[in-house]
């Protein structure tokens, strides 16, 4: 419970730092977009891929399970919907991106850490914490909806073309499945859930890679324990927002 | 001129440095000298506030660094000019980006008064070809000299370099120390060089600080350092057997 605290107020005091008056915003804003090229953009393909596939494997396992001759054809794409955009588009591709960008990230400020590459920005005078940190958060928070939404779109899509190469349901029902009793409060829902895990799977592994000592061997380590304990806290954030914003 | 008063600094049981007070004056190639863990690293990251001592003053020209809140601390350090051993380069930046990079921070220059100071100093440690490369792509002397390039590019009144030879051969050390102590002489800064090479020490020693296990245990200058008799200094420069049968 002691370290659990520890490190806690920690990591509040960096974050504290990372969001403290940058020294010169066009520096920040040159480190933003590249930051956003590279935690974004470089993501597009890995969550196209898994989008498509899960989108597809829910239209299956729905129809799977949906051996009632009283529950309507069309329930496999309401359903494969209300998982996509509630569910496995926000928290999934969080959890994704939490191996894939958070490992990334500890690893890269770890080794700028044992290679003296911090100490050198603070010693020029440099926040070193806000310069490296603050366009990561700012860049995952500011593009990662717009991937949830194309992974929405992809998975949906997946169905739709499971729906067309085979008979578990008429490509008809699939799209009237898909637009049945649509809430856009659930699209809002999935914003939120997305922003916060944003913030989390940039921050918790920039954490980790900042405090890291040593050598290699321990940006190593910080590099896994940046992305279990974010995708742990993904988790129990995931919970807490349902909790707050469904019912 | 750096002033430093009574510093004192403690690992928890383990006392790093005691009492040292010293002089590094302007205009100068101040050493620090000492066997491995004898402290003089520890003592170079008080001075810049990398790590902080347990009591004493660090002057920077009258002004105490110690007492500074962190705003005036980041001002003073925008002045001072660090070498790293392992160089420390912005890996994801090219040698030109990297020692603009001071400059693009911290001062209000037109690109085209920065490119100019870059060429400048690019040109002054000799790597003007070298400009769009990344450090991976770079030898060990190259990398020492894109950092001394970069500490220097916003003229610094104070530079540190830490170990600056370690890793180099014996000529490319010598370049590196004349490169250190020409920049020092024409640009009139206070430069302080942590370092364990008797080379450096004979070639640029121009005020030499000796500590021995976290005490101030000699001070003098390369021609002094040669004919002193204090017993810690004489086992440190005369370690090996050559050495001490070329003194006999």
């Amino acid at each position: 419970m002691a370290s659990f605290l520890f490190h806690l107020g920690k990591y509040v005091i960096l974050m504290w730092r990372v969001f403290s008056k940058p020294e010169k915003l066009s520096i920040y804003r040159r480190r933003l977009f590249d930051e956003m090229v590279s935690l974004g953009l470089d993501s597009l393909g890995i969550i196209m891929v898994i989008s498509i596939f899960m989108g597809a494997v829910i239209t299956i396992q729905t129809s799977a399970n949906l051996d009632s001759a009283l529950i309507p054809a069309y329930t496999i794409g309401f359903t494969t919907r209300q998982s996509t955009i509630l569910e496995f588009s926000p928290t999934i591709m969080a959890l994704i991106l939490a191996g894939k960008v958070g490992s990334n990230i500890a690893s890269e400020i770890g080794t700028m850490r044992v290679t003296e590459q911090i100490d050198a920005l603070e010693i020029m005078g440099v926040n070193s914490a806000a310069f490296l940190i603050l366009p990561k958060i700012a860049a995952a928070v500011l593009l990662n909806p717009f991937l949830t939404l194309i992974s929405m779109f992809v998975s949906i899509g997946g169905g739709y073309v499971v729906a067309m190469m085979t008979d578990i349901v008429t490509v008809a029902d699939y799209v009237y499945g898909i637009q049945l009793d649509f809430k856009p409060f659930h699209v809002t829902y999935a914003m939120v859930k997305t922003v916060v895990f944003a913030f989390l799977i940039t921050s918790i592994p920039a954490y980790q890679g900042y405090y890291a000592s040593g050598s290699a061997l321990e940006v190593g380590k910080a590099s896994t324990r940046g992305v279990v304990q974010s995708s742990i806290i993904i988790l129990i954030a995931n919970y807490i927002i349902t909790q707050l914003l469904l019912i | 001129m750096i002033e430093v008063k009574n510093l004192s600094k403690s690992f928890g049981e383990k006392t790093v440095l005691e009492d040292i007070s010293v002089v590094f004056e302007a205009g100068k190639t101040n050493l620090i000298i000492g066997a491995s863990g004898s402290g003089k690293s520890t003592l170079a990251r008080c001075l810049i506030g990398l790590v902080a001592p347990d009591s004493g003053e660090v002057l920077y020209d009258g002004r105490d660094f110690l007492k500074m809140d962190i705003n005036e601390k980041q001002e003073l350090r925008t002045e001072v000019g660090f070498l790293f051993q392992g160089s420390a380069l912005f890996d994801f930046m090219t040698v030109e980006q990297n020692v603009r990079f001071p400059l693009d921070m911290f001062t209000k220059m037109t690109l085209k008064e920065k490119q100019q100071r870059v060429d400048q100093v690019l040109e002054r440690v000799e790597l003007s070809h070298a400009n769009k490369l990344y450090p991976a792509e770079l030898s060990g002397g190259m990398k020492k000299r894109v950092g001394i390039a970069r500490a220097i590019s916003p003229k610094p009144k104070y530079l540190f370099c830490d170990e600056p030879n370690s890793g180099l051969d014996p000529q490319t050390s010598i370049v590196i120390d004349n490169l250190i102590h020409e920049i020092t002489v024409e640009n009139e800064m206070t430069t302080v060089v942590i370092t364990h090479d008797m080379n450096s020490v004979i070639e640029i020693g121009e005020y030499i600080l000796f500590i021995h296990q976290g005490h101030k245990a000699w001070e003098g200058n390369n021609h002094d350092i040669l004919r002193t008799e204090n017993k810690e200094v004489l086992d440190f420069v005369y370690a090996s057997e050559f050495m001490k049968k070329a003194r006999e």
